[in-house]
């Protein structure tokens, strides 16, 4: 009975903080190719998941262009992004979902 | 071959030996260790080329993967990769590896080298790469070979110890062929002052005369021990004993019969107590040496007008003397052939060499109770 309350509080809160995850990021980042050449990108450079995690965090808090992994050209077109307007928690969560979903470990087989 | 020499060239070759096989082992664990770490490079060179090829292909999987990404397997190597912080991310392993600290790792007859990465493809910042390792049959093929070199080794060192030893060899049989002829031409003219001096009719002497010929007497016999000693010492106890049942006492009471002149030149009292009928099996003329030696050292080293006291009982000879005694290291010394520790008196510091030998071959126990300047007392236990 624990088990099951367990796994439906689980599935709830991941349903919750997924569809959260939609609204937050996906809203914008409509292209799910980007989120995977981002994560290929982080990964090449930060290697870990801690790393990967805390690199996002940074960027996103306060995106310069020397921190960011976009190429020259994209950079110049663009610029970076704003600074986020997610709470820190939030913006834990949401980097969170983004590595559980996208990350390469996950995906060798 | 004499004992001594036996010895020799026992630690001549013991010494030789040590120090050259020492040096062949040397020569081995170097050549061992040589191949050992001439294998590892080649077994490291093999896994570089193998980590090379995984680096290729982890590149190619890297930028061709979208939603799953096949990790590069390959035929004749295994291999693992690991996030910088040393989180395993895939491996074709059996084993775990946990130390990425080294560079190179032999584990369960496999070997392994760890690379780093970057960039990181895959997220690898450490690669590591396994393969069976090659065995080596060093040991197996040099364990023939070094048992024909410590033969030859062996063979080489006996004959080079006895070249180098044979001069010395020829130079003591002739210092000893020397003595033992000159003790043999000895034996004739002593054996002849002797018996000519005990039939000489001494009644028609005077007083004078007979002292000296007593004098001439004495030195004969001191010479007659001196010869009996070294016959002895020469034969080295090559003589078979005839063993037989012997009374102790008499042949006791004739020594110091015998003696009996000796100890007047120095007007030496003898003061005996010698129980009548103790027997012992042995040889006789071992036991004259033996009670000759003990009593003529008594003679020689005691002082002038003393007395030396001879008691036997059942299982003891005590002899006691009032001359100049030994300390306890002259006492431990006493046994050793040539060692003399008063060079006033004559002798070849043979005697107790002669008693300690004899006394051992019959377990005869010697207990030496001496004091400087008061005395010394020899006491024979069997």
């Amino acid at each position: 009975m624990v088990k099951k309350i367990f796994l439906i509080t689980f599935l709830l809160l991941t349903t919750l903080y997924s569809s959260d995850f939609d609204g937050k990021c996906l809203n914008c980042h409509k292209n799910k190719f980007q989120f995977q050449m981002f994560m290929k990108k982080y990964t090449m450079k930060h290697s870990s998941e801690r790393r990967i995690k805390n690199a996002i965090y940074e960027y996103l808090k306060n995106p310069t262009y020397s921190t960011s992994l976009l190429p020259f050209g994209f950079l110049q077109r663009f610029g970076v992004k704003e600074k986020t307007n997610l709470n820190d928690k939030d913006l834990r969560d949401m980097i969170d979902i983004y590595y559980e979903r996208y990350n390469l470990k996950s995906k060798i087989y | 071959m004499y004992k001594s020499e036996k010895q020799t060239i026992f630690n001549v070759l013991s010494l030789y030996l040590t120090s050259t096989l020492l040096l062949i082992a040397t020569l081995f664990a170097g050549y061992y260790f040589y191949k050992q770490s001439q294998h590892i490079y080649n077994e490291k060179e093999i896994l570089k080329k193998y980590t090379l090829e995984l680096e290729d292909k982890l590149n190619l999987t890297h930028k061709s993967g979208r939603d799953e990404y096949e990790y590069p397997r390959f035929k004749n190597f295994k291999s693992a990769i690991y996030d910088i912080d040393k989180n395993l991310i895939f491996s074709t392993f059996d084993t775990e590896i946990k130390n990425l600290d080294e560079e190179f790792i032999i584990k369960d007859k496999k070997s392994y080298l760890i690379s780093n990465l970057k960039p990181y493809f895959l997220g690898a910042a450490y690669m590591v790469v396994e393969k069976k390792v090659k065995p080596l049959y060093i040991i197996r093929g040099l364990i023939p070979l070094a048992i024909i070199v410590v033969i030859i080794t062996i063979i080489t060192s006996f004959f080079l110890v006895k070249l180098v030893l044979t001069p010395l060899r020829n130079n003591v049989h002739l210092l000893d062929n020397f003595i033992k002829d000159t003790t043999h031409e000895l034996n004739t003219p002593i054996t002849t002052i002797l018996a000519n001096i005990e039939t000489l009719n001494t009644s028609n002497c005077d007083e004078k005369s007979l002292k000296k010929l007593q004098r001439i007497e004495t030195a004969s016999m001191g010479i007659s021990d001196i010869y009996q000693d070294l016959i002895y010492i020469l034969l080295n106890h090559k003589i078979l004993s005839k063993n037989e049942k012997l009374n102790i006492s008499e042949i006791l009471d004739e020594r110091i019969k015998y003696f009996t002149n000796i100890a007047n030149t120095k007007n030496i009292n003898f003061q005996l107590e010698i129980k009548q009928d103790i027997y012992f099996i042995a040889d006789k003329q071992k036991i004259d040496r033996l009670i000759d030696n003990i009593i003529s050292n008594a003679i020689k080293y005691t002082k002038k007008s003393t007395t030396i006291k001879i008691i036997l009982s059942d299982t003891t000879l005590s002899i006691i003397d009032e001359g100049k005694g030994m300390s306890e290291d002259e006492i431990s010394k006493i046994f050793e052939r040539y060692s003399r520790f008063d060079n006033t008196q004559g002798g070849f510091g043979i005697g107790y060499s002669i008693i300690k030998s004899i006394a051992d071959e019959y377990n005869i126990n010697i207990d030496i109770k001496s004091q400087v300047n008061v005395g010394t007392e020899v006491i024979l236990k069997w």
